[in-house]
């Protein structure tokens, strides 16, 4: 029996014996290699295309606090009446949907029969109430429950009470059907257009609508917000994750090794340091009778709450806080790259009496293009949907003077004060920032040149 | 053949009878309740549900039967995680049984079937509910049914450092005639505006410090609005109303306050804990904060003689189309769908022993909030309380509530955000209301009212 281990190595056989048809043969996907690739496969669906599918799907629904995740059901309520009375529904028909009229008679009888009620209170009720009818419920329960054998519980009387009734407003219905049934008992002289138009309305649930991206086509905001990302992304990229990073990478590249370890890891600090923990930290630096603040009393600066007292130091601050992690990204991924710069392109240049900064700028930079490059691209991506670190030191003010687009996709969507959460607008917003990701994704792979990257080396090892 | 004899075999019969006799008598509950915008001064948002559980308890005792009910509560410091929290746990099926939180989350909350009518297990025209304040119980109804029951309601304050007035060479009469003026619109908010500048022009107050502002979203700000004349809905057709004209004069009059340098222009962000601090020490010339702050300035920020040190009135008119006002923010018991139809009958039961005037008292004198019905201002422990006497005469019937209404948190969202904008100075005033109105009503479509 041959193990699986062998398949390889028949298949390495038969590549080298059928050279010119290689190319064909790789493609043959092994079953194996299916196997170990599942669960990243897996991983892939579950945490990347689902997501990002349902916030497709989400982002095209007008899905709200107020018409709940799941599926909506079906009740008309005075709020609906009102609203439809602007669409065209009249008073009398408002009238007659929202009538109530509780009568006690045999049909009701069974009814509450039916529905479980007790039978002496069934009995007293038929006895002492038969021929009554009422407008409203609650005088009809008040007078339920003045009968000696009325039950204790609130609930087992209102529940009595709709068995005599007939209203059909403020009733949860699970299917258009059920509604629909209840309204053409209460108001059986609705034309059929005005019925379909209440039944529509009568809706809890979300529907599907592109309104969400005309929003943010049209609105003002919309504007900000870019210019805002734009700012912070192209700021934090520029001045720390590729400015600093490569600083700090080709600094601690000149240093004694043991030096370069020490400092290599305090720049690592903020990335392994907890988020939570990370923010307080620069609120104790920044914030009143912070350190920098005292720091700025002494020596005669304006002293106040750096992190929110000004536009222009809030931007500092929350660039800063972003940038610190995303430096040691870069210090990470460049010294390495350093390393891989032959050393005898350095001791030559020395030997032609080239200076440090002239090392940098002929040697060292040149080779450190592709580096640069990735560093580039990923961290714009991680920074466009960064929101984390924001959302707890600036919270995006003063104002909205520092709010990125992914922070208020999360606040409109998960987390605002009047508690009125916008999931389908937030998946819209969330689903630009995929797009605008993909796009640039391609663009820098483009830029890359990935298909020479992964192509066959010309020499063969 | 059995093993058993007839006697032993009647016996184990007997004694698994009052097995399930026994169990079924004993009722087991565990209500869970989760309170927000609770911090150490309302820990009775919760409690009052827990010392009602114990009534409960002993009346089942007396009638008989055991009841056992083991009360969970969370209390949430904040507002957005804490609704944050309840959406989500209630769409994934774990939400409490019991929630404390503010009355216009009703609106939503009800049309996406969270929360059921509290009216379908409790009678409203029984004691104690039916001793409730009657403009509360409208404060907790919505499309005609009641969904929660009121636990306190408030008033929200314009408070003016008396030594302050003084320096300023304000008079002992004109200082107590303060709150009579201001009711009457004679002194407005611009009237402030120039007390508090001279403050700080003369040396009193610290520059920056004349006017502190609440720092953060709240429904405080709904009173400048109304300060100018604005209207939050339409009382005929219940509509939501964007007054442009008097959101122009709101916003103007912070922009305003702004470049006086009164206060700063990035002031909305500041943290709580800062603004207590000032607030207590009479840093501030003069601030806007709620009843209940009064509970944490002299409880926890060491504020000693505040009859002595503080005037308070209502929020001052804007301009001759405005009002003096305030608002009243009642938190109320919800009901969660989440319970089964057994579990909401004994939380609505524990809400509704909760609002007894006894124990309610205990949450209105300890947290600075005011009572929810005659018979609460009677119990010793309130009627003894100065502030709260002092607050329910003078600001409580000059208040409104900001209206149940599924869309509000739309229009209020957008209006909170274009008060930054144009109190920042990212945008002007006018752009800021144009912002707002075509967000409204870009959202709202016909369901806003501009003018």
């Amino acid at each position: 029996m041959m193990s699986s281990f062998a398949k390889p190595m028949t298949d390495g056989t038969a590549r080298a014996t059928r050279r010119p048809t290689r190319r064909k043969a790789r493609g043959h996907v092994s079953g194996l290699g299916l196997l170990m690739m599942a669960p990243a496969l897996i991983m892939l669906l579950a945490f990347f295309f689902t997501p990002v599918a349902l916030t497709g799907v989400f982002a095209f629904t007008d899905l709200s606090t107020s018409t709940g995740i799941g599926r909506g059901t079906f009740v008309i309520t005075p709020t609906d009446l009102r609203q439809l009375r602007d669409r065209g529904l009249t008073e009398d028909e408002a009238l007659a949907i929202s009538a109530a009229t509780y009568s006690v008679d045999d049909a009701g009888l069974a009814a509450a029969r039916a529905a479980g009620a007790d039978a002496a209170f069934v009995d007293q009720i038929a006895e002492r109430l038969t021929g009554e009818s009422y407008e409203d419920q609650r005088d009809f329960e008040r007078v339920l429950r003045d009968l000696p054998a009325a039950p204790r519980s609130p609930r087992a009387i209102k529940s009595a009470a709709e068995a005599f009734g007939q209203s059909v407003l403020n009733r949860r219905h699970e299917t258009r059907d059920a509604l629909a049934a209840q309204l053409d008992a209460t108001a059986p002289d609705l034309s059929d257009a005005v019925r379909d138009m209440v039944l529509d309305a009568s809706y809890t649930g979300a529907v599907f609508t592109t309104e969400n991206f005309t929003r943010l086509a049209t609105q003002p905001e919309t504007g900000r917000l870019i210019a805002n990302t734009a700012l912070y992304v192209g700021a934090t990229l520029s001045v720390f994750n590729v400015g600093l990073g490569l600083f700090l990478a080709i600094v601690l590249f000149y240093m004694p090794k043991p030096v370069t370890g020490f400092f290599s890891t305090v720049w690592l600090l903020p990335r392994i340091t907890p988020v939570v923990l990370y923010t307080i930290m620069w609120k104790w630096f920044t914030w009143e009778d912070g350190f920098l603040p005292i720091l700025a009393e002494q020596v005669g600066l304006p002293s106040f709450n750096y992190m929110k007292g000004s536009v222009v130091t809030a931007w500092m601050t929350m660039i800063s806080v972003n940038g610190f992690i995303g430096a040691s990204f870069g210090l990470i991924l460049f010294s390495g790259a350093l390393r891989a710069i032959p050393v005898q392109q350095l001791w030559a240049s020395e030997v032609d009496g080239a200076t440090r900064l002239q090392q940098v700028r002929r040697i060292i930079l040149p080779q450190m293009r592709w580096p640069i490059l990735f560093v580039t691209a990923y961290q714009t991506l991680s920074l466009l949907s960064s929101y984390e670190q924001i959302w707890l030191t600036t919270n995006g003010g003063p104002g909205k003077t520092t709010t990125v687009w992914a922070l208020e996709a999360f606040k409109t969507a998960l987390s605002n004060y009047s508690g009125n959460l916008e999931y389908g607008m937030g998946a819209a917003m969330a689903l630009i920032l995929v797009v605008v990701g993909l796009a640039l994704s391609i663009i820098y792979l483009m830029i890359f040149k990935f298909g020479e990257l992964v192509s066959r080396p010309k020499i063969e090892f | 053949m059995t093993i058993l004899d007839k006697p032993v075999r009647l016996g184990l019969g007997a004694a698994l009878l009052s097995c399930c006799a026994v169990s079924a008598l004993a009722q087991d509950y565990t209500i869970t309740v989760w309170s927000g915008g609770t911090g150490d001064d309302s820990n009775y948002r919760y409690d009052a549900i827990g010392m009602a559980a114990e009534i409960l308890e002993r009346e089942a005792e007396i009638r008989g039967e055991e009841l056992n009910i083991t009360v969970e509560s969370q209390a949430w410091s904040g507002w957005d995680d804490f609704k944050q929290a309840f959406t989500l746990a209630a769409e994934a099926g774990n939400a409490p049984d019991i929630l404390v939180s503010g009355h216009e989350d009703i609106g939503p909350w009800s049309e996406a079937g969270l929360i059921v009518p509290i009216e379908d297990y409790t009678f409203f025209d029984v004691w104690p509910l039916s001793s409730i304040y009657p403009n509360l119980i409208d404060v907790a109804s919505y499309n005609g049914q009641i969904w929660g029951v009121p636990q306190d309601a408030e008033a929200r304050v314009m408070y003016w450092s008396i030594p302050a007035l003084e320096a300023i060479g304000w008079s002992a009469e004109e200082i107590e005639s303060l709150p009579a003026r201001v009711e009457s619109g004679e002194f407005t908010l611009y009237d402030m505006l120039d007390a508090v500048k001279q403050m700080q022009d003369e040396g009193v107050i610290e520059a920056g410090m004349g006017f502190g502002p609440r720092v953060s979203n709240g429904p405080d700000y709904w009173q400048f609005y109304q300060s100018f004349g604005g209207e939050m809905a339409d009382p005929e057709t219940g509509k939501l109303v964007v007054d442009t004209e008097a959101l122009t004069g709101m916003y103007q009059f912070f922009t305003d306050a702004a470049e006086m340098g009164v206060v700063s222009d990035t002031h909305l962000g500041t943290e709580w804990d800062s603004w207590h601090q000032n607030a207590a020490s009479g840093n501030y010339g003069v601030w806007h904060g709620g009843t209940w702050h009064y509970a944490q300035w002299t409880n926890q920020f060491g504020l000693e003689d505040f009859f002595g040190t503080v005037q308070y009135t209502l929020i001052p008119a804007g301009d001759e189309n405005g009002r003096a006002n305030s608002i009243t923010h009642p938190l109320v018991y919800l009901l969660t769908s989440a319970a089964s139809e057994d579990e909401a009958m004994i939380a609505a039961e524990l809400i509704a022993i909760a609002s007894e005037p006894r124990i309610n008292a205990l949450h209105a004198v300890k947290s600075a909030h005011l009572g929810i019905s005659e018979a609460e201002t009677l119990v010793p422990i309130y009627a003894d309380d100065r502030w709260l006497s002092a607050a329910s005469e003078r600001l409580a019937p000059h208040t409104n509530a900001i209206p149940n209404n599924s869309d509000f948190g739309t229009y209020w969202t957008a209006m909170f955000d274009g008060l930054e904008a144009s109190w920042t100075g990212v945008t002007s005033v006018e752009d800021a209301v144009s912002e707002v109105e075509a967000n409204v009503t870009q959202a709202l479509g016909d369901d806003v009212i501009v003018r």
